[in-house]
Formats: C-alpha cells, structure tokens, sequence
C-alpha cells in the first residue's frame, strides 16, 4: 500500500494521513477521549450537528461522531476551498452524506466510519466511496453474524479457522462488505449475505475489484488497509475490469 | 404469554449495548438503537435475533427503516395481527 497522501490532505489536531491509493486519501481519526481536542473540535459543528451530536445519549458515541464530522469539515474545506460556514452536509435516504457548498452539491467523494478509538475517513475528488473500521475485538453474537452476513463460502472458510484467526477472517470479511455496502450508499438496507469478496482477499491478498451482482456494470476497487489494532476497508469506483471470483 | 414489547425488551436487555444504561434500567421506546451507540455488528445479529424470536422473516430494507425499538414493535404487530 502507498501511504503518502496528496498534498491537499493535511493532518490535523486529532487526525493524520493512513493510506493513499487509486486517487482516494484515506485519514485516521484519533477519538480517544481528549477534552481539549473535543472543545476545537465543537466550534467546527454547525446548528443542526450540534443538535445531532447532543441527542447521543452518552460520551462515546457524541465524541466519535464530533470528533469525525469536525474533521471532516476541516477537510473538505481545504479540498473545496469554501469557508467552514460555506459547508453543508444532506443525508440520502439510507443515510449516506453529501456535501453542498453555498448550497450546491459537489461531487467529491467522501465516506467516515468510527469504531471505538479509531476512526477513518475517505476522500476520493473524482469518484464514489465507502469507508468502515471496526477495532478486532469479539462482536457478542459471532456466530449468529457469520450466519447472517456471509455467503455460504465464506462461512465454511471462516468456520474452518482455528482461534484468533476465526475472529480475524470475519472482521475481515465484515468491513470489506460494509464498505462496498456504505459505497453505494445502501447501508444496512442490503442484505450483504448475497454477494461474496474477491477470494483472493479472503486468503489475505490486501486488493482486488468488485462487482455487486445486481449492478455488473459498475466495478470497485477493494482495499483491505486493516492493521493490528483494527479490521478496515475502503470501496471505491473504478474502471479496472471485475476479477472473476 | 408475553406481549411484543416484553419479548423485545428481554431481546434488547440480553443483546444489544446501550453505552451508559445501568443494568436493569429500561430502555425508552424511542430511543433510536444508532443514537444509543449500538454498533452495526450488534445491530445485524439484533436483526437476526428478532427474526427467529416472532419466526419472521423481515428483509434488510424493512429492518434498515426501523429506527426505534418502538418502530420495530409496530412492525412486528402489525405484520402478526
Ligand atoms: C449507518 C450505517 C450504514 C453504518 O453503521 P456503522 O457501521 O455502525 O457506522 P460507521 O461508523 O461505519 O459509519 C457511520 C457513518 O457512515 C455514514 N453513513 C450513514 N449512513 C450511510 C449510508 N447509508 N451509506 C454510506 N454511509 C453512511 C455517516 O457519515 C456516518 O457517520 P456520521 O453519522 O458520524 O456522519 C448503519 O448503522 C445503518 O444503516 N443504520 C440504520 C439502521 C438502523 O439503525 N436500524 C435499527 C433498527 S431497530
């Protein structure tokens, strides 16, 4: 993976470049607990954020979805030239976000995904994308999640890993589908159990392109950027032809 | 037997990790699960959970729209009355 950014991608108080790739900056946001940061990180919101961020009943969610969104700003602004004030968000119906400056909606690309202490952001100026963290420890209901998300493939291979690996393929598999899910914009409202990774990433090849089945035209690239501390993945449009799975 | 809410209510309880509510505490019906920080990864199983408990089959797309338990609670009865 190329870790340098474009120039544009600045690092900021809490976030900083992770890994760039077929025209898309990806940053990480650092969303421990950090009053200071949290306060810079406030004035940023506009009204309407600051109303969304205080109906979060309590601390973690409020300081992961603050500490993104102020970032996010912090970052568009610069790659979009527009004043902070300038800069508005409209959620779709599934809930994906875009952004308007004065008004009109802009076309660059953007996708956030916060899980525990880590948070991403993708930036792609000239295509779609979508982004998703999760920190590698146990979901609650594992073995309900393999039955429900994977296809019937991936589970035998998940279920065929011993230990610490078992957890490791899923969040694997999780986040690369939530990306391409959060990609096209459908969220939750896609049953992810219907489509299947590259198999090459299955066995731990860290790229590959993607086609969901109902929409062959459109093609994805694939990007597991996953570390020690996190599984990861970021989708994003492309003209590179579909791997045959 | 036990009436919808109840059912969700011990489903909830036992599942899904609403960040800073003591145990035993009810949840408020309308309380969005997302603005309570339930993750995605318990959100889904919840999905599934819900399904097998009132032997439904609700799709992706219906469940994605739900936003409340309170929601869900008017979905479930409503598709068994
Ligand atoms: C939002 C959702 C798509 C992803 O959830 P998640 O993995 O927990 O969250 P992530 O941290 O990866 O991503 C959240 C970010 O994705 C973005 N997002 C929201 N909806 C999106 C969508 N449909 N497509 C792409 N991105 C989306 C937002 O920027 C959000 O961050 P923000 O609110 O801080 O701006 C999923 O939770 C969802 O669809 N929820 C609605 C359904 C629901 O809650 N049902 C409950 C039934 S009782």
């Amino acid at each position: 993976m190329n870790v340098a950014c474009p120039p544009a991608v600045q690092s900021g108080g809490w976030w900083q470049p992770f890994a760039a790739f077929d025209g898309v900056a990806v940053l990480h946001v650092d969303l421990a607990p950090d009053a200071l940061n949290e306060q810079r990180a406030w004035a940023w919101l506009d009204p309407a954020e600051r109303q969304r961020a205080d109906q979060f009943r309590h601390g973690g969610a409020k300081r992961q979805y603050v500490l993104c969104r102020s970032a996010l700003r912090s970052l568009l602004c610069d790659a979009l030239s527009c004043r902070n004030e300038q800069l508005a968000f409209r959620a779709s119906k599934h809930g994906k976000p875009s952004a308007f400056v004065g008004g009109s909606k802009s076309a660059f690309g953007f996708n956030v995904s916060h899980g525990g202490r880590h948070g991403l952001i993708a930036l792609a100026p000239d295509g779609t994308v979508g982004v998703d963290v999760e920190e590698r420890s146990a979901p609650r209901n594992l073995d309900v999640l393999v039955d429900t998300v994977l296809s019937p493939g991936e589970r035998a291979e998940v279920m065929a890993a011993a230990g610490d690996e078992k957890l490791r393929l899923f969040l694997n598999l999780w986040t690369m589908k939530e990306a391409l899910s959060k990609a096209r914009g459908v969220g939750m409202s896609m049953d992810v159990s219907g489509f299947e990774i590259p198999h090459g990433m299955l066995r731990g090849t860290r790229g590959g392109v993607f086609c969901f089945p109902d929409v062959p035209d459109l093609t994805w690239a694939l990007h597991n950027v996953g570390t020690d501390d996190f599984a990861a993945a970021v989708a994003c449009t492309t003209q590179a032809v579909c791997d045959a799975s | 037997m036990s009436s919808t809410e109840e059912r969700l209510r011990a489903l909830i309880d036992a599942n899904l990790e609403i960040e800073g509510r003591a145990s035993g505490q009810p949840i408020s019906l309308d309380l969005s699960l997302a603005d309570a920080g339930v993750s995605s990864t318990d959100l889904v199983a919840f999905w599934q959970l819900v399904c097998e408990e009132f032997s439904m089959d609700i799709p992706a797309e219906v469940f994605a729209e739900l936003a409340t338990p309170g929601d869900l609670i008017a979905h479930l009865d409503a598709d068994a009355g």
